[in-house]
Formats: structure tokens, C-alpha cells, sequence
């Protein structure tokens, strides 16, 4: 599968900010890639440099193969973008604001009808932008985005601020884009479950670093597994399953105990449970569990640790 | 190559302004002098002569209604991008940007030309009808059109220096303050300095000086404004064009 965007070295620094600091990213074509990270990690300004609108300190970006840099208008014509801000003419209808994009960059009139379909909102296409609930609006703004069918669309927090139907709605919708479009689709959020449910590939940015990459069955596979253990002495347990090795993280009511890799999650879950037994703590549930993406999440993004005071040099 | 990609953004500029406050504006400053025309003829108690009438609504419009109505137009204009941050969806389209600030350039100016044109007309039509309600009071003498049109068009083509740095400030800043600041700060200096000397060199204050007796403060303001305003309408789309808009 070739890269419908692939990133070396990106970096933008604002003054004594580095925002995004090496990231080398690809994105596979007809993926949904989830692209993650807090607010503030990154995220923004890398689809900002991706998209030609802010130039990287350092390192290169290419759709379908077309340097940004060097090219911008050739890449631009590869990439649709619905971006947080939406920017529609609200005194303006919603077919009279996709008019305007399709006439600055010399579409068929037909491209209206086509993607409003997409988008299902051939019906209310004649009402003001200024009448739109929020979720119509994304919609819109994906409507724009896939004017003249780019084959890489660019998300940014498409479902920033929609209620549970809506954002319910929008992800089936993105789920069924590369199907019903045949676009790659780069989708930013800081929202795991979303990506979760809605990507095929995920690439996390922490404090400007992509710290991981890849196709989400895969990376779940790969992941150690976990036990999750609940009984009526959390903190017992805790201790026993560090004494027997494993990597203990406690809540108040349970207990999560990652395994080595290449072990055998059923018989340490096992195991584990003899011990507890054996050690007189009532087990009301035990059992491997499936890594999440908020796991994963966890595991690469934990908050770098404080650097230790400096001791003081002794005169 | 097909002219149409020059055009669209200019067409496109044109659709924006349908329903819009800066539409109104257009409309608006305009109808005030010709309000204020009408109104004045029914009380002005004697009659007077057509040129006096149009080069008066001229004067208004040069020396207060063009400098305030450029300030409020070119910060309307550019909050229509401001307000629903669309630069970034417009900036990241396949076209060149210089196209989408000259194209606001443009109709900027058409507006304002439109507006001049508009004043010009609207001021002849209340004085007609306020001359017919009191027929005692009716212009008279003769109605110089061509004097008329080429006096507004002086008084418009010195204003290009000064649209351009109203447009040039309300573009680059996306708030309101900073163009508001430089239009209200321009007209008040023009007003209270109006017989200065240096004031020719004023850019609010070169379209009232079309109206000056001395030749040299006509051409002066005129050179300058006009001259000065291409390059100051050239500058700006290069600036806005290539800076980076966080």
C-alpha cells in the first residue's frame, strides 16, 4: 500500500516553542488515520504545514507524493480540508457557500449536487449557513472538503462540539467515507473513542513527537496484554501481583496487572488467581482484557517526568 | 489561458457581499447625504444654484462620509473572513492567494466607485424632488454632469491611498481596533487640519483637497493618492499573500 501522505522530519518552531519536532508520519491510502494527541500536542499545526498554510521549520511533507513545499497549489488540488473553524458566510446559503469555494477553484456546477448527496443535506442546502445547527454545519464543511473529489481529505476535530447523536452520526459517516469515496482520510482528535471506533490506522503526537504509528488491530495485538483483577482487597492484590512480577496499576477497586510479552495471559490469569485465593482475597472478577486504544494511549503518552532539583554544589 | 480564473475571486467577492452589513453600508452613506440634501433645500429658505447644491454633497462626501464609510467598509469586508476564521479554508484552496487579496482589493474599490457614483446620483434625484415640493426653492441654473461625475472621479481616485490602507490594516489584523483607530485618527486630523499646508499629503484628507482652489494642492493630492495607492494596493497583496496567518 503506498502513502497517500507521508511526512519526514516535519518541525515548526514558534520562537522557543518547538510545536512539532520530527514528526515522520505515513498515512496509508484509503486509511482512516486517527491522529491523537492532547490539545496542544501538535496536531493542528502538523495538518496546518500539511495543508500549505504555515511552512515547517525543517523536513518535508507530501500528498499523494507532491512536496508541499515546493508545490503547494499541486498538493492542494490532492487534499480536501474541513478545519476547526469552519468559515462559512452565514448571511449566505449553504449551496451559495459551496458555490463560492466551487467557483474559486474552477468546478462543474455539478460538483454541488454530487457532494451534497454525500453528505445528505440536498434538503436544506437552500437554508442560511446562519440557520445550521452545528452538526449540519461539519457536515457542510465535509461537503466543501470533498468538492471536486481530492483523494486525501484532512480532518480536523470533525466532531468538536456536536452532541452524542451527532457525533454518533459523523462517525459512522467517516467510517463509510473511503468506501463510498475512495479518499484517504486524515482525522485529528484528541476524543480515543472516536478514533477508536472510527479508524484503521492511528498515529499519536505527544509534546510535538509522533510516538506512534501504525494499523490499530495491529498495535493492539502487539501490545502486552493485561489481567484486570476485581476483589474485596485492591491493595493486597496489588501487593501480591508485584511480588509475583507482574506490572502493577491499582484504581480504588481494581487492579491491572500487565503481562511480560510472548506470556500467556490465561495461564497467569490463572495463576494469579490461585495466589489470591491461596492469600485469602475474595476474587469477584479476574480475567485477560483487550488493549484498548485509551490503553495504548497511556502507555506512550504518560506525562514526562519532572526532571529531579539540582542538588546544590557544596562549597 | 482562460481569463475565468482571474475573475472568479473577484465574482466570488461580488456573492459575498449579498445580504451583508457592508452591502448596507454601501447603501446607506450614500441615502444620508441625499437625506440630508433634500432636508436642507426645504429649509434653506432661498434658492440656490445646482452647482452649488452637487458640489456641496460632494464636499460632505470627500471631507467626512468617504473617509468614516472606507473605514467601516474595509473592516466589514474583512470580517466577513475574520469573523468565521475562513482565511485558513480560503489559503489552503488550490489557487494563488494574491488572487483572493486582490480580488478584495478590487471589490473594495468598485464598492466605493459604486458609492461615489451612487452619491452623486442620489443627491441630483433628492434635490429634484425637494425642488419639486417647494418649487420657490428649486435649483437653478444649469446641471453640470460632466463637472459633477469628473469631480467625484478626482475625489474618488485620491482616495485609492487611503482605501488601501484601511483595507491593508483591517486584512492583517482580525480585529476591529486597529483599522477602526487608523480611520477615525485619519478623518479627525483631516477635519481639524483641513487648511493646513501639509494636510495635501494627509491620505484622508487628498480627496477634499480635489475641491482646493490652488492647482498644485489638486494635483499633488491627486498624484499622490492615486499613485501611491496602486502601489500601496500592490504592496498589500504581496504582504498579505505570502505572510503566515496563525
Amino acid at each position: 500500500m503506498s502513502a497517500a501522505i507521508e511526512t519526514t522530519e516535519l518541525t515548526r518552531r514558534f520562537k522557543r516553542h518547538l510545536a512539532v519536532d520530527a514528526v515522520s508520519m505515513t498515512v496509508p491510502e484509503q486509511a482512516v488515520y486517527g491522529f491523537l494527541g492532547r490539545n496542544g500536542a501538535g496536531k493542528t499545526t502538523t495538518l496546518k504545514m500539511l495543508l500549505g498554510l504555515i511552512r515547517p521549520s525543517g523536513g518535508t511533507a507530501r500528498i499523494c507524493g507532491v512536496d508541499v513545499g515546493s508545490d503547494r497549489l499541486g498538493a492542494a488540488r490532492k487534499a480536501g480540508a474541513l478545519l476547526e473553524a469552519h468559515g462559512f458566510y452565514g448571511n449566505l446559503s449553504g449551496r451559495e457557500n459551496l458555490d463560492l469555494t466551487r467557483c474559486l477553484i474552477g468546478l462543474p456546477r455539478t460538483e454541488i449536487d454530487r457532494v451534497l448527496e454525500v453528505v445528505e443535506m440536498s434538503e436544506h442546502a437552500g437554508r442560511r449557513v446562519s440557520d445550521y445547527s452545528l452538526g449540519m454545519r461539519q457536515r457542510l464543511g465535509l461537503a466543501r472538503a470533498m468538492l471536486g473529489a481530492p483523494p486525501v481529505l484532512i480532518l480536523d476535530e470533525p466532531t468538536n462540539g456536536l452532541d452524542p447523536d451527532g457525533i454518533a452520526d459523523m462517525r459512522r459517516f467517516l467510517g463509510e467515507l473511503p468506501a463510498r469515496t475512495g479518499a484517504t482520510v486524515l482525522l485529528s482528535s484528541h476524543l480515543l473513542g472516536e478514533i477508536e471506533q472510527t479508524a484503521t490506522h492511528v498515529g499519536i503526537i505527544h509534546q510535538g513527537r509522533l510516538v506512534l504509528e501504525g494499523e490499530l488491530a495491529r498495535l493492539k495485538a502487539e501490545m502486552v496484554p493485561e489481567i484486570g483483577v476485581e476483589t474485596d482487597d485492591p491493595a493486597r492484590a496489588a501487593e501480591l501481583a508485584a511480588s509475583r512480577g507482574f506490572t502493577v496499576a491499582r484504581s480504588t477497586d481494581r487492579v491491572v496487572a500487565s503481562l511480560k510479552p510472548g506470556e500467556d495471559a490465561r495461564a497467569a490469569a490463572a495463576a494469579l488467581n490461585r495466589a489470591l485465593v491461596e492469600a485469602d482475597i475474595a476474587v469477584f472478577a479476574i480475567g485477560p482484557r483487550a488493549r484498548t486504544l485509551e490503553g495504548i494511549y497511556r502507555d506512550v503518552s504518560a506525562p514526562t517526568p519532572a526532571q529531579p532539583l539540582m542538588q546544590p554544589e557544596h562549597v | 489561458m482562460s481569463a475565468a480564473p482571474f475573475f472568479a475571486p473577484f465574482a466570488v467577492e461580488a456573492r459575498k457581499l449579498n445580504r451583508s452589513l457592508a452591502a448596507l453600508l454601501a447603501v446607506a452613506a450614500p441615502s444620508l447625504i441625499a437625506v440630508f440634501g433634500f432636508f436642507m433645500l426645504l429649509r434653506s429658505g432661498r434658492s440656490a444654484t445646482w452647482d452649488m447644491w452637487m458640489t456641496s454633497a460632494a464636499g460632505v462626501w470627500a471631507f467626512f462620509m468617504l473617509p468614516m464609510s472606507v473605514t467601516a467598509l474595509t473592516a466589514l469586508v474583512a470580517h466577513m473572513e475574520h469573523g468565521p476564521r475562513s482565511w485558513d479554508h480560503l489559503r489552503a484552496l488550490p489557487a494563488p492567494r494574491w488572487r483572493l487579496y486582490a480580488a478584495k482589493a478590487v471589490a473594495v474599490v468598485t464598492v466605493v466607485a459604486l458609492m461615489s457614483v451612487a452619491t452623486l446620483a442620489m443627491n441630483g434625484a433628492a434635490i429634484s424632488l425637494a425642488g419639486a415640493i417647494k418649487p420657490e426653492f428649486a435649483p437653478t441654473g444649469p446641471f453640470n454632469l460632466a463637472t459633477y461625475a469628473e469631480l467625484m472621479g478626482k475625489i474618488f481616485l485620491a482616495s485609492l491611498l487611503m482605501i488601501a490602507l484601511q483595507l491593508w490594516t483591517a486584512l492583517r489584523f482580525a480585529s476591529f481596533v486597529p483599522g477602526l483607530v487608523l480611520g477615525i485618527g485619519g478623518t479627525f486630523f483631516a477635519v481639524v487640519a483641513t487648511s493646513a499646508k501639509e494636510g495635501v499629503f494627509l491620505p484622508w484628507q487628498m480627496p477634499v483637497n480635489m475641491m482646493a482652489s490652488d492647482a498644485w494642492r489638486v494635483d499633488t493630492a491627486l498624484g499622490l493618492g492615486c499613485g501611491l495607492g496602486l502601489v500601496a494596493f500592490a504592496l498589500m497583496t504581496i504582504h498579505l499573500s505570502r505572510r503566515e496567518v496563525l
